[in-house]
């Protein structure tokens, strides 16, 4: 979020992490890797001395243990409202005023809607046709994002349909195993990379894969990698990825 | 040829016979049959079932499911029970151990671990076949087990504290390297929790002639795995070469064990209970139980399987874990039903004692010392390793005292619960993480993480004081009431900590954010310790060191068995509750602020006698001593190795300590 301000983080958790799952907005080369997403070096952060702190606290993180540091400032995309767009809109606004950059935030807003506005003109291809999004971590299970995913609201605004409708959890996906995309017949599937490559060739060996309507129809789209959890710079992201399959 | 029954745990009553063997197989074979065939309708009608398996149309999603999907299952599923019972068969006979099974002589963790490896740093390898990688883990992680219990003539608690080392030292790698790659460990999540879901029917038709040739070389080993029954000597003037027959059969339930971990990851449980429970009901000679222990199996997990998939939940169960629900369980009720093997505590010394004093122990306390002002002056930063300057110290002092204070106060605790444990138990393999406590904590922990949204220290600590409390009160009542049978303890203590990882197992899995927490709680991390944490673990560990010194005379009497108390005219039942509360308390702190495996209370106590501190004074000292030196290391390792990365230093304590142990069995060996 803070690199879609334009400003360039001295240290980010999980540097690798963000360049294989996140990707875009692109990483700055020189920015200091600080350990673990789930435990971020607080010895660096204090030899670091930055002037803002951003990070989404409550899953575990202690906002108090950051606060000692620098100002601190938290982002929660689910707050159980299941609207995560609407969410990002709102804490960046919050992180404009916080960063003394309201009329960024204000531009950033107006340019993810622009971008999905002007995808959504585009989308002759994949118009009116049902879609599901997916990530797969192994050959038998698929992740399916649905009601209350950042992935579902940017779809609504594209005016897609989502061929998942079934249940989803606090964080909008669901995990089952493969066989249950029967559920969404000849929909287009589209696949979040990145999938291993033994894992590929695991589903390309599958014989129940092989044989789902969706699949057998040629229907399914791989694309890089778009972080689901994220924030409208990931929206903005899915769209435009989107727009490139048709 | 006069075949001596097996030394049996599980001893054959008289009038059982070939109908109850029988039942034991048809009761849930039929039952799961019936689920399998109301499932069935649901899918497809009856008239289609036949059509549909040759020449499926595929455009019927109904057909595709049914052949491509619940077909499979149902195959893999039975061909996994089968082969599981039938290893554990073989390892219970090869090993002369009824307890011995993949899981408990550290099969599964070798081949988890190869996996996780190869997964992460070497997905290459699993192209052409995971099989071979998980084989060789497992072959790898066995021999080692069976190395070290060669020396003790493979008494059955040196194979089951040795498996059990090796599992946790696998585990603690495994974690540890999911925990540096949580983003890329989905997969192993979902595939450690042991899902029999099927993608098509490659895997259950390629594990067909796998299991099959196993299956023929399994029962042309009956003859000589027969003989195995008799001592060594017995068999070698009959013959027989007991080592080439022991290591086949080894070789045969590894690949056979291997075999499932590789098509659907570890599955608990039904490789002990099988061979268990058919020989519990009648399946007396080796013949006959390698016959029912598999179709035991099958049945079992075919029950299990398809009772999972009519639970009422959202998500998927899967049947590795449902089987760790359902096995622990039915463990507990057979405990009672074992014969009690005499007390094994003098019967595998580590090694030849010498004795130590006082100045040694003054020593310890100074190098402890040392090791603390250096944890927390000493580390890596942004211009690497340095010590301190007097400004910085300020600032990281508040940063790094917490986590020096709690692991050190932790790795006492643990040390010296352990040593209480040993002694008051008469078992060499009694500690906090081994039967249980740590594991009972950590569950009643994870279901306030359930049912509660927010976490706060305290609610954590009345969890954890709670669990460890309640598990530590029905290992003493189940022991009491078979002077403490060291077999007996285990099996209580593996159930109860096999249903802890598999609840935590199922949480993880739910691929819920929030569970990055409980990832590296789990895994012992002090990286969220407070200032509070560090107070409350500081008071506990004087409170220990305070209180469980003076019960030193009933720790040097209680070994000896329950005459000798009697005879000194010590309440056993008040002495016993005493102590219970002194090991309960600070194995739940310890657990709060390092999680559930750190191995410290097991080691602990040995390292201390093994130096030479022989009476249970100076062994609990030199325990805590060594204790919290040993986590506190670990501590400090964890923090400045990978920086700016971390290891959580339970792990890391787990991780050492597991070799140095078993470097220690090595040594001891006669």
């Amino acid at each position: 979020m803070v690199i879609s301000f334009g400003i360039e983080p001295v240290a980010v958790a999980d540097t690798k992490g963000y360049r294989d799952w996140v990707v875009g907005p692109a990483l700055p080369t020189q920015t200091i890797d600080l350990g673990a997403r789930g435990e971020p070096n607080l010895e660096l952060l204090a030899e670091l001395k930055p002037d803002f702190i951003v990070g989404a606290y409550g899953y575990g993180l202690d906002e108090s243990a950051f606060a000692r540091f620098a100002p601190t400032f938290n982002v929660p995309f689910y707050d159980g409202t299941g609207t995560p767009y609407r969410q990002a809109e709102d804490v960046t606004r919050e992180l404009g005023l916080r960063l003394g950059r309201k009329a960024d935030a204000e531009r950033l807003i107006a340019q993810t809607a622009a971008t999905i506005a002007k995808v959504k003109r585009g989308l002759s291809g994949l118009a009116d046709e049902p879609l599901a999004v997916v990530s797969m971590f192994d050959d038998r299970h698929v992740r399916v994002y649905g009601k209350g995913s950042l992935l579902q609201d940017v779809l609504d605004r594209l005016g897609l349909v989502n061929a998942w409708t079934g249940e989803t959890n606090d964080w909008g996906f669901s995990s089952f195993g493969i066989e249950e995309l029967v559920a969404i017949g000849e929909a287009r599937l589209v696949s979040l990379d990145p999938i291993p490559p033994h894992i590929r060739i695991r589903i390309d060996q599958s014989s129940l894969w092989a044989n789902l309507p969706c699949v057998r129809a040629g229907k399914v789209t791989t694309i890089p990698p778009v972080w689901p959890f994220g924030g409208l710079a990931a929206a903005a992201r899915f769209a435009t990825l989107l727009a490139e399959i048709s | 040829m006069t075949a001596r029954p097996l030394p049996a745990a599980f001893p054959a009553p008289p009038s059982a016979g070939l109908a109850a063997l029988v039942a034991l197989v048809g009761v849930p074979a039929a039952l799961a049959a019936c689920l399998t065939v109301i499932g069935l309708l649901q899918l497809l009608p009856a008239g289609l079932w036949w059509d549909a398996l040759h020449a499926p149309d595929v455009n019927d999603p109904r057909q595709l499911l049914y052949r491509h999907a619940f077909l499979p299952r149902l195959l893999v599923t039975v061909q996994a029970g089968a082969a599981l019972g039938l290893a554990g068969t073989l390892l219970q006979q090869a090993l002369r151990n009824p307890l011995a099974e993949p899981t408990t002589i550290g099969t599964n963790a070798g081949a988890s671990l190869a996996l996780t490896i190869a997964t992460l740093y070497a997905p290459w390898l699993l192209e052409t076949g995971r099989e071979w990688v998980a084989f060789s883990g497992g072959a790898a992680t066995t021999l080692i087990v069976f190395a070290l219990a060669r020396d003790r003539s493979f008494s059955p608690v040196a194979i089951i504290i040795t498996g059990l080392i090796v599992s946790l030292t696998c585990g603690s790698a495994s974690a540890l390297l999911m925990a540096i790659n949580r983003e890329y460990s989905e997969e192993l999540f979902i595939w450690q929790t042991g899902s029999l879901v099927q993608n098509g029917d490659a895997i259950a038709l390629a594990l067909a002639p796998w299991i099959a040739v196993a299956a023929i070389i399994a029962f042309l080993l009956v003859r000589p795995l027969r003989l195995l029954d008799l001592s060594d000597e017995g068999a070698a003037g009959l013959g027989a070469r007991p080592a080439i027959t022991r290591l086949a059969a080894l070789a045969v339930a590894v690949a056979l064990s291997t075999l499932v971990v590789a098509a659907v990851g570890v599955i608990g449980f039904v490789a002990l209970a099988a061979p268990a429970l058919a020989r519990l009901v009648g399946a007396r000679t080796l013949g006959q139980r390698m016959v029912w222990a598999p179709l035991v199996g099958a049945a079992l997990l075919w029950l299990t399987d398809r009772l999972v998939q009519i639970a009422p939940f959202a998500g998927e169960i899967p049947a590795g874990t449902a089987t760790a629900f359902l096995g622990a369980p039915l463990l507990l009720l057979l405990l009672p039903r074992m014969q009690a093997t005499p007390n094994r505590l003098r019967a595998m010394p580590l090694l030849t004692p010498h004795r130590a004093g006082w100045a040694s122990l003054l020593i310890m306390v100074l190098i402890l010392a040392v090791a603390a002002l250096a944890a927390v002056a000493f580390g890596q930063g942004l211009d690497g390793w340095h010590w301190a300057s007097p400004s910085e110290l300020a600032e990281w002092l508040p940063l790094r005292a917490p986590r020096v204070i709690v692991s050190l106060a932790a790795g006492a605790m643990l040390a010296v619960a352990g040593t209480a444990m040993q002694r008051m138990t008469g078992n060499p393999m009694a500690a906090p993480e081994v039967l249980g406590v740590t594991g009972g904590a950590s569950l009643s922990v994870l279901l306030l993480f359930l049912f509660s949204a927010r976490l706060d220290r305290a609610a954590m600590f009345a969890a954890a004081s709670a669990g460890a409390l309640a598990t530590l009160a029905a290992i003493v009542l189940l022991g009491r009431r078979h002077a403490f049978a060291p077999d007996r303890l285990l099996l209580a203590g593996i159930a109860i900590a096999t249903v802890a990882s598999a609840f935590s197992a199922i949480l993880l899995a739910s691929g819920d954010p929030r569970l990055d927490f409980l990832l590296v709680w789990l895994s012992g991390s002090t990286y969220r310790a407070t200032a509070g944490d560090a107070a409350m673990a500081a008071i506990a560990m004087a409170f220990t060191l305070v209180l469980v010194p003076p019960t030193a005379r009933w720790l040097d009497i209680l070994p000896l068995g329950e005459a000798a108390p009697r005879a000194l005219g010590l309440g056993l039942g008040r002495v016993r509750s005493i102590l219970l509360i002194l090991i309960a308390v600070p194995t739940a702190v310890s657990t709060l602020v390092v999680g559930p495996l750190s191995f410290v209370g097991l080691m602990a106590p040995h390292m201390a006698r093994a130096l030479g501190f022989q009476r249970a004074l100076p062994q609990l000292l030199a325990a805590a001593c060594l204790g919290a030196l040993f986590l506190l290391l670990a501590d400090w390792a964890g923090r400045t190795l990978i920086f700016p990365w971390q290891v959580p230093a339970g792990l890391l304590a787990a991780l050492a300590g597991g070799p140095f142990f078993m470097i220690l069995m090595w040594k001891g060996r006669r």
